[in-house]
C-alpha cells in the first residue's frame, strides 16, 4: 500500500488493517504466554490462560467473519465456553480445594489455608532461573521459532504468515514454561496453553479443519484438565507441596 | 490570521513551550494523584512557586566538592533545552535545526544530562546521592537496549530514524497504527518512560524513603538555584519524553502543519492537553501498582525488552 510519509525503499510496508489486527491478536496471544511464564501467582496464571483463550476465540471470530467460514463461529463459541469459562473454573475450584489460593478474600478459605502448610504451596519461587534470565531465554527460543518457521516460507490463504510464526513461538515458550517452572500447576498451565498455541497454528494453516476434529481436540483438552487436576491433587496430597523437586528422587 | 511566523521563532517556541509547560505537567500529575488518593493535593501551579522560592534561596556546596558540582545543573539544563529542537514538539514539518540529530541523537543528549547529574552527585561525597547516582547508571545500562530496539523498530518502519518521519508515517494511515510493531514499540517506550521519569513500578516519585530512591536521590546535596535547575530539568525531561511518546508514536495529531500564528498556538494548547492526559494515565498507574523491589526492576526492564524485541521480530517477518 502507498504511504504518504517520507518513505525510503528499505522500509517494511504496513500490512493491511485486517492483517495488522490479526497480527496484533496473535502477538497478544504470545504476550499472554509470556505473562503466564513470568507470573508468580497461580490465580493470575489461570486468569492469563483465560485471557489468552479469549483472544484466540476472538481471532476465530475474525477469521469466520472475513473468510466466510461459518463453522468457525461454532468453534469459537465452544472454545470460549470451554477454555475461558469451564477450564479456569475447574482449575480455580481445585486450587481452592487444596488451599493454594485460599488466602485471597474473594476465594473463601480452603481446608488448608491458614495452616502452616499453605506456605508450601506457593509457586512464586518456582523459577529454575531468575525471572529476568528466564525471560531472556524464552525470547531466544521464541526467536528461534519465529525465524525457522519464517524460513520455511509457508503461506496461508486465510491468515498472514506472521501469525504462523507467532503460533510456533507460543508453543515453544509453553515448552520453556514447563521446563523452567518447578511446580505442578505451572506445568499444567503450560500444557493447556500449549494447546492454545496448537489451535492458533491450526487456525492459520487449516482454518477449514472439519469441525468434528476441532471439537474432539477441545474435549481432549477437557480430559487433560481433569487429569491434571487429579495429578495435582494426588501430588499435593503426597508431597504437601506444589513443587516437583520431590519427584527428582524417583530418578533411577 | 494567516500571518506566518518566521521559522526560527517557531523553533524557539518549541523550546519555550517545553520549558514553561514542564512544571505544570508535573503539577497536574501530583494533583491528580492526590485526588485519586482522596487528598486535596497541591495546586497545579505549585511547582512554579517551588521553583520561584528555590531561585531566591542561597546556594551551598558541600566542602571539598569541585566545580563539577556547580556546573552540572547548568550543563544538564542546557541539554534539556537542546532536545526540544530535535523532536516534533509543535510542527509536522521538520524545522531547520530538527535535522541536527535523530532519535538517537536526542537520546544521547538526554543521557549526557543524566550522566552530568550523576557526576555531580558523586562529587558530593554524600552516601545517598552516590547511591542514587550508581543505581541510576546501573539501571540506565539495562534500559538502554530497550531504547535501541525501539529505535530499530522506528528505523525498519520508516527507513530513517528521524522522529518527524515516524510521526508522518503514523499519520499516513490506520494500517500504520494497528500494526503490531508500532503498538509494541510504543508500549516498550512507555515502560522506559515510566522508568526514566521515576514513576511507580520503579520508584516512588514523592517518597522520602532513601532506600528505594534512584533518580530522586541524586540532587540531595544541591540547594538554591542549582537545586531549582535540577528540579526544572527533571520536569523538562519528563515533558520531553512525553512529547516523544505522544507526538512521535501515539497521537501525532494537532500539530501545526504551517508556521501560522493560529496553528502554532493551537499546537501549543494541544501539546499541553495531550501531555496532561498522559500525566493522568501515569498518575492512575502510580496509584494502582506497588513499587517493585530494587532487585525486581530487572524483571520490569525484561518485560519492556520483550515488547521491543517482539516488535523488531514481527517486522523482520514482514507482518509487523
Amino acid at each position: 500500500m502507498s504511504l504518504a510519509g517520507p518513505v525510503l525503499a528499505t522500509t517494511v510496508a504496513a500490512p493491511s488493517a485486517l492483517a495488522g489486527g490479526v497480527n496484533v491478536i496473535a502477538v497478544g496471544v504470545l504476550l499472554a504466554e509470556f505473562g503466564m511464564f513470568r507470573q508468580a501467582m497461580l490465580r493470575d496464571q489461570v486468569r492469563l490462560y483465560a485471557a489468552q483463550s479469549a483472544l484466540l476465540s476472538a481471532l476465530a471470530v475474525v477469521v469466520a467473519a472475513t473468510r466466510h467460514l461459518p463453522e468457525l463461529y461454532a468453534l469459537a463459541g465452544l472454545s470460549f465456553a470451554l477454555k475461558v469459562v469451564v477450564v479456569p473454573i475447574v482449575l480455580h475450584r481445585m486450587l481452592r480445594g487444596i488451599g493454594v489460593i485460599g488466602g485471597d478474600p474473594r476465594w473463601p478459605a480452603g481446608s488448608y489455608s491458614g495452616s502452616a502448610r499453605s506456605g508450601s504451596t506457593d509457586i512464586a519461587g518456582s523459577h529454575a532461573l531468575g525471572v529476568a534470565s528466564a525471560v531472556l531465554v524464552a525470547i531466544a527460543v521464541a526467536a528461534f521459532g519465529f525465524f525457522t518457521v519464517a524460513a520455511l516460507g509457508l503461506a496461508s490463504p486465510v491468515l498472514p504468515a506472521t501469525a504462523l510464526s507467532v503460533s510456533v513461538a507460543v508453543i515453544l515458550v509453553a515448552f520453556v514454561l514447563m521446563i523452567v517452572r518447578r511446580d505442578v500447576v505451572s506445568q499444567a498451565i503450560g500444557f493447556l496453553s500449549l494447546e492454545n498455541g496448537v489451535s492458533l497454528t491450526a487456525l492459520v494453516v487449516a482454518a477449514g479443519l472439519p469441525l468434528i476434529l476441532e471439537i474432539a481436540f477441545l474435549f481432549d483438552l477437557l480430559v487433560a484438565a481433569v487429569v491434571f487436576g487429579l495429578l495435582i491433587r494426588v501430588h499435593h496430597g503426597r508431597a504437601e507441596s506444589m513443587s516437583t523437586a520431590d519427584l527428582t528422587s524417583l530418578r533411577g | 490570521m494567516t500571518a506566518d511566523l518566521p521559522i526560527p521563532v517557531v523553533q524557539f517556541c518549541q523550546v519555550v513551550t517545553t520549558a514553561v509547560a514542564a512544571p505544570g505537567v508535573s503539577g497536574v500529575i501530583s494533583r491528580v494523584e492526590a485526588r485519586l488518593q482522596g487528598r486535596a493535593g497541591p495546586r497545579i501551579l505549585q511547582p512554579y512557586y517551588d521553583l520561584a522560592k528555590l531561585f531566591r534561596k542561597e546556594a551551598l556546596a558541600p566542602e571539598g566538592s569541585s566545580w563539577v558540582f556547580l556546573a552540572a545543573p547548568l550543563a544538564a539544563m542546557a541539554c534539556y533545552l537542546t532536545v526540544p529542537l530535535l523532536i516534533p514538539v509543535l510542527t509536522t514539518f521538520g524545522l531547520p535545526l530538527g535535522y541536527m540529530g535523530d532519535i538517537l541523537g536526542g537520546g544521547f543528549i538526554l543521557s549526557l544530562a543524566s550522566f552530568l547529574v550523576a557526576l555531580a552527585a558523586l562529587d558530593t561525597g554524600s552516601p545517598y546521592a552516590q547511591l542514587g547516582a550508581s543505581r541510576a547508571k546501573t539501571f540506565a545500562a539495562i534500559t538502554e537496549p530497550v531504547v535501541l530496539f525501539v529505535v530499530f523498530t522506528v528505523a525498519l518502519v520508516t527507513g530513517t530514524d528521524l522522529p518527524y518521519a515516524l510521526a508522518a508515517t503514523v499519520r499516513s494511515s490506520a494500517g500504520q497504527i494497528i500494526r503490531p510493531a508500532h503498538l509494541l514499540a510504543a508500549a516498550a517506550l512507555f515502560l522506559v518512560i515510566l522508568y526514566e521519569t521515576g514513576r511507580i513500578p520503579v520508584e516512588t516519585h514523592t517518597g522520602t524513603n532513601e532506600f528505594g530512591m534512584i533518580e530522586e536521590a541524586r540532587p540531595f546535596e544541591h540547594s538554591g538555584p542549582y537545586f531549582a535547575l535540577l528540579r526544572w530539568g527533571s520536569a523538562m525531561k519528563q515533558l520531553i519524553l512525553y512529547t516523544i511518546l505522544i507526538n512521535v508514536f501515539v497521537a501525532p495529531w494537532g500539530l501545526a502543519s504551517t508556521p501560522g500564528l493560529l496553528p502554532v498556538l493551537l499546537a501549543i494548547a494541544a501539546l499541553v492537553g495531550k501531555a496532561a492526559l498522559l500525566g493522568v494515565v501515569v498518575a492512575v498507574i502510580d496509584n494502582s501498582f506497588a513499587k517493585l523491589r530494587l532487585f525486581k526492576i530487572t524483571e520490569f526492564t525484561a518485560a519492556a525488552f520483550l515488547l521491543a524485541v517482539l516488535g523488531v521480530f514481527t517486522l523482520y517477518l514482514g507482518g509487523g
